[in-house]
């Protein structure tokens, strides 16, 4: 009976803290959710009606507005620029940054403290603040208005994060399986590209997905850099909807769902590995 | 291992050899790290060079420069009536995006932290906003703020809250204040992971012999939590102030720094300087500016993860 008693208001306190939590979790991700919310209901209105401010859904879901975008701007050319951009970025980081992290995981030279310094430092200069600098060693290089140099600029300005994200993978995986090829006669190249490379793939991948997302989400230099309209990403691209004297809502929120779903469903993907990345590369050095 | 490995090379014992591959051990490393520093010797290293060398001259139309000017790009820039404003709003915009995001996004981690039914789904809801690229998500919340056909006030009206369209933005203060509600927006999903993580690795036999002690809620909170999450914590602020602080498409894209530079920041400030009006060599300065303001960012941050690394280094 005496238990009872006791047990009784810390029964009642848990069920209003479940009750809490629930709340207060639906409310974030009603909160979150919603600009999606609204954009994709935006997306399916006709003119009037989004002008009109009258409605939160669409009074006939207009799903034409989809597909006119397609022949309203180039979208195809756009979205086609962005994996360009994003998947050349992706490779050439990764060609630059597995190396480097392999060489500051297993090899120890003078300047070594030096170069992770700079890595570390380089990540404060965002490329908006170099603009200026950016834009004249694009002119002596030819590379002004053109994807090969959004490509290397994206690929420089995610080495950071590349060679900090890899390193911390490198430097978790044990070295004595490497040391064991070598023995074998593997040189350090193939030991590393046959022992080391598999074992860390999931490090990779997450690293590789988290650079292809930032490089496909760059706005600023491209909008700084490309002039040509079929050179644009698809960030800059849909900008065609935003006219001077008048916004295409409708237009604008289609084409911005497309620019959004690779995105979101690859973060997903490596949205666990990813931060366990950051948070160890950070605090492991 | 090296003794290991030489005998395979240099079977002969050749002191050549074994010399040489001695040099190449040397310079073996750097090698290695060769192509990621001229990436970034190339793509990041000429632009800061360049943008201190024009910051220090006398910069013409077409970006020639005409020699030293004893700093008087700087003077100009500070001395400009907009600068202190400009100054004024990155600071506030810097320091409250990444405050009260820290703040929030902590909360909501220990909230996710909790196990219940749908936290999968609820944590990939939340990660949405980093995943999507900040132009789209400033038009789309610039939209919904919209005085005359936004959906916040279709949206409050129906549920009968307002019985009129609300002008959300009558001041540019007011669209100063919902571009960094947007910031803090975007920015909660980064520390929330952060933190996340942190909590994750937390032995849970800690907060079972605290509440032996008998220990409340708050107690392990600040004595337990937040002493073990501290290096999450600290690695996310950083980073969001040093993202926040350079942070362009938002305000770009809501109010491109206007009316009169009220809601600049010395990103969109030196972005309009240098490619709507022409003014490099001013430009270059407002960058300086802005780097001088965060290096104490980023050394404090380097000192903090280096003296750190030193361990397994």
């Amino acid at each position: 009976m005496s238990e009872n008693t006791v047990k009784k208001p810390v029964s009642v306190k848990k069920v209003i803290l479940r009750v809490l939590l629930y709340f207060v979790v639906l409310d974030v991700c009603v909160i979150t959710l919603y600009p999606y919310f609204a954009m994709l209901c935006t997306a399916l209105k006709n003119r009037v009606e989004i002008f009109s401010g009258n409605t939160i859904l669409p009074v006939t879901a207009l799903w034409s507005n989809f597909i006119e975008i397609w022949s309203r701007a180039p979208m195809a050319r756009y979205l086609l620029n962005s994996v360009l951009i994003a998947g050349g970025s992706t490779l050439i980081a990764m060609l630059c940054g597995i190396p480097a992290a392999y060489a500051l995981a297993r090899m120890k030279f003078k300047g070594q403290t030096a170069f992770l310094g700079f890595v570390i430092v380089s990540q404060m200069f965002a490329p908006v603040v170099l603009l200026i600098g950016i834009y004249q060693v694009m002119q002596a290089l030819g590379l002004t208005d053109s994807i090969l140099g959004l490509v290397f600029i994206n690929a420089a300005f995610n080495q950071a994060f590349t060679i900090w994200l890899l390193r911390g993978t490198f430097i978790g995986i044990s070295a004595e399986m490497e040391q064991a090829a070598t023995i074998d006669g593997c040189n350090r190249v193939q030991a590393m590209m046959k022992v080391l490379l598999p074992v860390a793939a999931p490090g990779i991948v997450t690293t590789l997905i988290f650079i292809f997302i930032n490089a496909w989400n760059e706005y600023t230099v491209a909008l700084c850099l490309i002039s040509t309209d079929a050179l644009k990403p698809i960030t800059v691209g849909i900008n065609t909807f935003n006219g001077y004297n008048m916004i295409e809502w409708q237009y604008l929120f289609a084409a911005s769902i497309f620019a959004i779903i690779p995105v979101v469903i690859l973060f997903m993907c490596i949205e666990k590995n990813l931060v366990s990345g950051l948070a160890s590369g950070g605090v492991k050095g | 291992m090296s003794k290991l490995t030489a005998p395979k090379a240099a079977p002969a014992g050749s002191t050549t050899a074994r010399s040489g591959k001695k040099v190449f051990r040397k310079i073996e490393p750097y090698i290695w790290i060769a192509p990621s520093v001229i990436l970034m010797a190339i793509f990041i290293v000429v632009p800061i060079c360049k943008v201190f060398q024009m910051s220090m001259n006398q910069v013409t139309k077409t970006n020639q420069l005409k020699g030293f000017n004893n700093f008087e790009n700087f003077i100009k820039v500070v001395k400009a009536p907009a600068f202190t404003l400009v100054l004024k709003n990155t600071l506030v915009w810097t320091i409250a995006v990444v405050v009260l995001s820290t703040v929030l996004g902590f909360m909501l981690a220990l909230v996710l932290n909790n196990k219940f039914r749908g936290r999968k789904i609820a944590r990939a809801i939340v990660v949405f906003p980093w995943a999507t690229t900040l132009v789209i998500q400033a038009s789309a919340w610039g939209f919904i703020i919209n005085k005359d056909y936004g959906t916040l006030n279709t949206l409050l009206m129906k549920i009968g809250l307002i019985s009129q369209p609300v002008n959300w933005t009558p001041t540019p203060e007011a669209y100063f204040a919902w571009e960094i509600a947007c910031g803090i927006f975007v920015t909660i999903p980064f520390v929330t992971f952060c933190v996340l993580s942190g909590l994750q690795s937390i032995d849970t036999s800690y907060y079972e012999a605290a509440t032996v002690d008998g220990a409340n809620y708050w107690q392990k909170l600040f004595k337990i939590t937040l002493p073990l999450v501290k290096s999450s914590l600290t690695v996310s602020t950083v980073l969001n102030i040093i993202y926040v602080f350079n942070s362009f498409p938002i305000i770009w894209t809501m109010t491109k720094g206007d009316p009169a530079n009220r809601t600049d920041t010395l990103v969109t400030y030196l972005y309009k300087l240098a490619f709507y009006n022409g003014r490099s060599g001013e430009a270059a300065a407002v960058s300086v500016i802005g780097f001088l303001i965060l290096l104490v960012c980023a050394s404090v941050y380097m000192i903090y993860t280096l003296r750190k690394g030193d361990g397994d280094l």
